[in-house]
């Protein structure tokens, strides 16, 4: 809990999946350890500039002082250690975390296609597709079987903190299970977002996300399919 | 006629663009193709108008005359006709370079103010996304050609020979030739918007770089070009560094600039050449029509991905190895104090260079490359903090108790540890995976760039215009001006990008020309910082502008430093010493009795000059 | 020696500027760097062969051809030698005919390319997945050839007028350590593109 004194006011958007709960732990991990760096920096600058500060034309020289053994090896090891701290947590920690279940058969499965400009969401087990609206049901862990038409674009949805870019002849995967219930229209981090520069439409390839519970995605289903 | 080498080479080049252009719709009309076909009428007119520009500008009179059995013709040394031609003097060539480069970052600048007044809103404001796409393209591929080449041409032209006591660099008409490439770089970028410009961005990634208006293709000649040159320049730095040390100038004794200058100048000769097939296996894609990016024929996007960061990482310590090593230069003179720990920094940046090459795929995260390979990159992207660090313990450790001259260098030194440290510490959060795929591609990794590249090397740049400014123009700049500016500039550019990690933070993408209202007000927050930010290059044109031309006489040596190139005339006479220096002591031996770095023997005379102050 | 005596000095820079370093380390380091740096290229450039097209080589390229093509090239390297080492010693006769014996060698290879071109067309056009490589390998190769045999030409022009001797044979040095680079290039692309698999 020592985290949120140092990042007290809420700086993330709207998370709604687990894996934003990881993202989100990973990013105020990585603020802790790297606060006192930053720190140790700017206060030993601003020390110096007040303390040691000269006026006029120096006069005489400081002391001659080449660098004691001692204190390199010191730092050596201080940076080293949070090094390898950082590289083990949230690194290794939270990429064990996101791949947890990588072997588990997913939920549900969702194919994304990426054109220019525009997303493809289709259920295949269900032989429904979209191209208004990606729904998902709450709870369920969703593998997304990404792919482009023409160049690269990438699926990312903000409010998940999952990303994957769609790259031309071949399938990407990624997971994501969301756990809040929300839509496009209260929060705009419920969407996908091309991240991948793809030409004119770009900044404007975007499809809204609905999360929904088990049975409403049960009736869209049902309706889609009507259609 | 001062102008007419210039007249002639645009001349030649135009000749040359006849001869490419013609030829090839000779050819494609022979194989019995549709004779014209506008880029590979371009790209081969343009590979012959680029060597008719420099046989115009200056290559055939100072060197290709030799290849035919005749004399070269000796260039101009005199008068400020020199600066407009083939010049062979390490001198005249930095003042070129560094010319050329900041008008390239002020108009560059310029782009990005543009930039921000499109986003200072959401919805179209002054252009459309075609046009945002292009200016913003332009802005970056700009401004790393000035993060490139600012330091590695014009500061290690003008410095490095004077600093190691040489007379010139090893090959003094292969780099006037690096220089002579960068004018159709420039000609080349600016001509994009005519043939439709170009919106993938700095990195050019294909498919869309082989699909789109023919302005892609500007660009890619473009790139490669500049891509030469920097070969062309760490070869002669190489070379220069290992070759041609004055006596007694040992590797231990080297001012860290032009250790800095060596790292560099290792990953510019070798990297480089990762990106130039990058580069032309699109264009090839482009004119000869060929599959490396056609992923019904087996293509594949991540290919040029690879090759692509295979460079594009290493270069970013072309660009910021050698401010490490002005910064670290200016931070010890106004300590008057010994660099700290100077061999373990000599050790790190050599570390950092080796690390460099293994550490491409942090680009790549989210880009669908096997998921084996997200651990051993992000393991060895992060140990470059250590060595990294370790050029911080050396900048902290040598103002620590010392005599702190506070004069405009000095803080940009100063400003350069605080901007760097969080440009530094913000690529830690992108090089950890889990954190990096919700961050990739957001503003987050603009501010961290603009961290890393603005606030850390251009400030170092900054600081050593105005460091080196009498050494280069013989003349003092305004010192209150100076410290106008950077107060301004380090206070506005701090509101500026801090605030882009809000942003990105927000879920803003990079690369947009509009976004969703939430984060309307973030923007123009940025926007309107950035304009203040802009401002304070006026004081700084302004300043430096006049002090040229009118500024007051400076003297040989006004800030008391120890390395040789403050123990000769501003500016240095063509020979730069009156007689070779004797190298007997560390740079740095500040503080410590009876130390002298070099010897100077007066020209005609035998009595010796201690190389200090 | 004193900077001040060379002062005036006549001639241009390139041989001016450093009394008593040797310009012949000098331009040997230089040439070496290049060559590492163009290897990087090559080196890169074959990658993209194995990443794009994996170890798999098509039945339908010409297996006698590549072996006659490599030969051509290594036999090019050992007159390119015999070369240098007339001239190093002062030979004028054996610099010239060496190198005109490399010139006709290399352009033979040159003409073997455009063989190799036009069989190649035929099964695996550039806009196919092979042919992209094969093309791309080979075109970037004999780009190196040509721009060696224009300098072998320099050099053997320079040559006739008596100019090499023992102290002064760097030009022709120079060319012919490219064309063994431009050899060895091959004897890495010749395995790359015609036998794994
Ligand atoms: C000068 C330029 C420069 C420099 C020096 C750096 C330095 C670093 N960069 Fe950055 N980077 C860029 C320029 C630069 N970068 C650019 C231009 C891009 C975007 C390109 C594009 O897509 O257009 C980019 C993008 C980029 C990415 C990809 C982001 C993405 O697109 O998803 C990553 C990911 O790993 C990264 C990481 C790092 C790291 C770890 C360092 C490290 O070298 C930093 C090391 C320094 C420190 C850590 C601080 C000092 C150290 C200490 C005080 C010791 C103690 C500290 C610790 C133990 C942490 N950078
Ligand atoms: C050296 C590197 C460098 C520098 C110094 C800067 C400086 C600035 N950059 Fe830039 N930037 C990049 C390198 C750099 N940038 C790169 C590589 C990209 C990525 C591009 C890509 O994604 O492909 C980028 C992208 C980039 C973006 C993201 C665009 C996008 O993703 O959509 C933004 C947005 O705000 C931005 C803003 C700025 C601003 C406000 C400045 C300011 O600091 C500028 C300050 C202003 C000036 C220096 C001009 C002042 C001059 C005058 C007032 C005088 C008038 C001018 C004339 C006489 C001509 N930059
Ligand atoms: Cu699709 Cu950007
Ligand atoms: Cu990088």
């Amino acid at each position: 809990m020592l985290e949120l004194l140092i990042v007290p006011w809420n700086l993330f958007p709207l998370a709604a999946a687990e894996e934003a709960a990881v993202v989100d732990n990973a990013f105020k991990l990585l603020m802790v350890l790297a606060t006192p760096v930053f720190a140790l920096v700017v206060v030993t600058v601003i020390y110096s500039m007040l303390r040691f500060r000269r006026r006029g034309e120096p006069t005489e020289d400081g002391p001659a002082i080449h660098g004691p053994r001692s204190v390199i090896l010191a730092w050596l090891t201080v940076t080293t250690g949070l090094t390898i701290l950082m590289i083990i947590t949230p690194g290794i920690t939270g990429l064990r975390e996101l791949r947890a279940h990588a072997s588990e058969a997913p939920d549900l499965l969702v194919q994304v296609q990426g054109g220019r400009w525009f997303w493809k969401v289709t259920y295949p087990e269900y032989g429904v597709s979209s191209t208004k609206e990606l729904v998902l049901p709450v709870g369920k862990r969703a593998r997304f079987e990404v792919s482009a038409m023409d160049v690269l674009h990438s699926f990312w949805i903000p409010a998940f903190r999952v990303k994957i870019d769609a790259v031309p002849g071949k399938i990407t995967t990624t997971y994501a299970t969301p756990d809040t219930l929300g839509s496009y229209d209260d929060d705009e981090h419920m969407r996908i977002q091309c991240a991948e520069l793809c030409g004119l439409g770009h900044s404007v390839m975007r499809l809204s996300v609905r999360v929904v519970t088990e049975d409403e995605f049960k009736a869209w289903i049902a309706e889609s399919t009507a259609k | 006629m001062a102008f007419l080498p210039l007249i002639k080479a645009v001349l030649f080049a135009a000749i040359g663009f006849a001869v490419g252009a013609g030829a090839t719709t000779g050819l494609r009309n022979l194989l019995g193709m549709e004779p014209w076909s506008t880029e590979p009428v371009v790209t081969m007119g343009y590979v012959f108008a680029l060597i008719g520009w420099l046989l115009g500008v200056g290559l055939w009179d100072a060197w290709a005359r030799e290849w035919f059995g005749k004399q070269p013709k000796e260039p101009l040394h005199e008068g400020w006709a020199r600066f407009l031609r083939f010049s062979t003097d390490h001198k005249v060539i930095g003042v070129q370079y560094l010319v050329t480069m900041v008008v390239i970052m002020l108009l560059a600048g310029a782009l990005s103010l543009l930039m921000r007044v499109e986003l200072a809103a959401p919805g179209q404001t002054i252009m459309g996304a075609s046009d945002f796409n292009t200016t913003m393209s332009l802005h970056g591929i700009m401004m790393i050609a000035v993060a490139v080449a600012t330091v590695m041409g014009g500061f290690a032209n003008f410095f490095v020979p004077l600093m190691i006591g040489a007379e010139d660099v090893a090959f003094p008409r292969i780099n006037a030739m690096s220089y002579w490439i960068v004018p159709p770089v420039a000609v080349l970028l600016l001509a994009t918007p005519l043939m439709g410009g170009f919106d993938t961005g700095w990195t050019a990634y294909p498919p869309l770089s082989v699909l789109n208006a023919s302005g892609q293709l500007l660009f890619l000649l473009a790139f490669l070009t500049f891509g030469v040159s920097s070969i062309l320049g760490g070869l002669n730095f190489l070379a220069t560094i290992i070759m041609l040390r004055a006596p007694g100038m040992s590797w231990g004794r080297l001012p860290i600039f032009v250790w800095s200058i060596f790292s560099a100048a290792l990953i510019s000769l070798t990297a480089t050449q990762s990106v130039a097939l990058g580069l032309l296996t699109v264009i090839l894609d482009r004119v000869a029509g060929t599959s490396f990016y056609n992923a019904a024929e087996g293509g594949n996007a991540l290919l040029y991905e690879h090759v692509f960061w295979f460079y594009s990482h290493p270069a970013v310590y072309i660009m910021i190895l050698p401010a490490f090593g002005i910064a670290l230069e200016m931070l010890t003179h106004f300590s008057r104090k010994p660099l700290f720990a100077y061999k373990w920094v000599v050790a790190s940046l050599l570390t950092v260079v080796g690390l460099s090459y293994i550490v491409w795929a942090h680009h790549l995260f989210t880009s669908g490359m096997g998921d084996y390979l997200h651990l051993p990159f992000m393991v060895t992207t992060e140990l470059i903090s250590i060595p990294t660090g370790m050029v911080f313990l050396s900048g902290l450790g040598t103002i620590w108790q010392g005599r702190l001259w506070l004069k405009t260098p000095m803080l940009f030194a100063l400003g350069f540890l605080m901007n760097f440290v969080i440009g530094g510490v913000t690529g830690i959060f992108l090089a950890d995976v889990p954190t990096d795929i919700n961050l990739q591609d957001t503003y987050f990794v603009v501010a961290h760039f603009h961290y890393t590249i603005m606030g850390g090397e251009i400030f170092a740049i900054l600081g050593a215009l105005y460091y080196w400014f009498p050494k280069m123009s013989g003349r003092s700049y305004n010192e209150a001006l100076g410290v106008v500016h950077f107060w301004w500039l380090f206070l506005s550019y701090n509101v500026t990008f801090i605030s882009m990690f809000w942003v990105g933070i927000l879920g803003m993408p990079r690369r947009v020309a509009d976004y969703p209202a939430n984060m309307a007000d973030a923007n123009l927050f940025v926007t309107v910082a950035s304009f203040v930010l802009g401002a304070s290059f006026l004081v700084f044109a302004g300043n430096l502008l006049y002090s040229w031309i009118k500024g007051p006489v400076a003297s040989a040596n006004p800030w008391k430093a120890r390395t040789l190139e403050w123990q000769t005339s501003s500016p240095p006479p063509l020979e730069n010493f009156p007689s070779e220096p004797t190298v007997v002591g560390s740079p740095y031996g500040y503080g410590v009795a009876g130390s002298v770095h070099a010897r100077l023997a007066p020209a005609g005379g035998s009595k010796e000059q201690d190389g200090q102050s | 020696m004193a900077f001040a005596a060379r002062a005036p000095a006549p001639s241009h820079r390139e041989e001016r500027a450093h009394p008593h370093k040797s310009r012949l380390g000098i331009n040997r380091l230089g040439l070496w760097l290049f060559l590492l740096s163009d290897s990087v290229f090559f080196g890169v450039l074959l990658s993209t062969r194995y990443y794009l097209q994996g170890v798999r080589t098509p039945e339908e390229v010409s297996q006698p051809l590549g072996l006659v093509l490599t030969s051509v090239l290594l036999l090019s390297s050992l007159t390119a030698y015999r070369a240098e080492t007339s001239a190093v010693h002062g030979n004028q006769a054996g610099f010239r005919r060496n190198t005109l014996f490399t010139i006709l060698l290399g352009a033979l290879f040159i003409v073997g390319v455009g063989v190799e071109w036009a069989l190649a067309f035929s099964h695996f056009p550039p806009d196919t997945g092979y042919g992209t490589v094969l093309f791309t390998t080979t075109g970037i190769h004999a780009f190196h050839v040509v721009t060696g045999l224009i300098a072998l030409a320099v050099v053997f022009r320079l040559g006739k007028d008596g100019r090499y001797s023992k102290g002064n044979f760097w030009p022709a040095e120079g060319v012919v350590k490219y064309w063994h680079f431009v050899d060895v290039a091959w004897v890495f692309i010749y395995p790359t593109l015609y036998l794994v698999g």
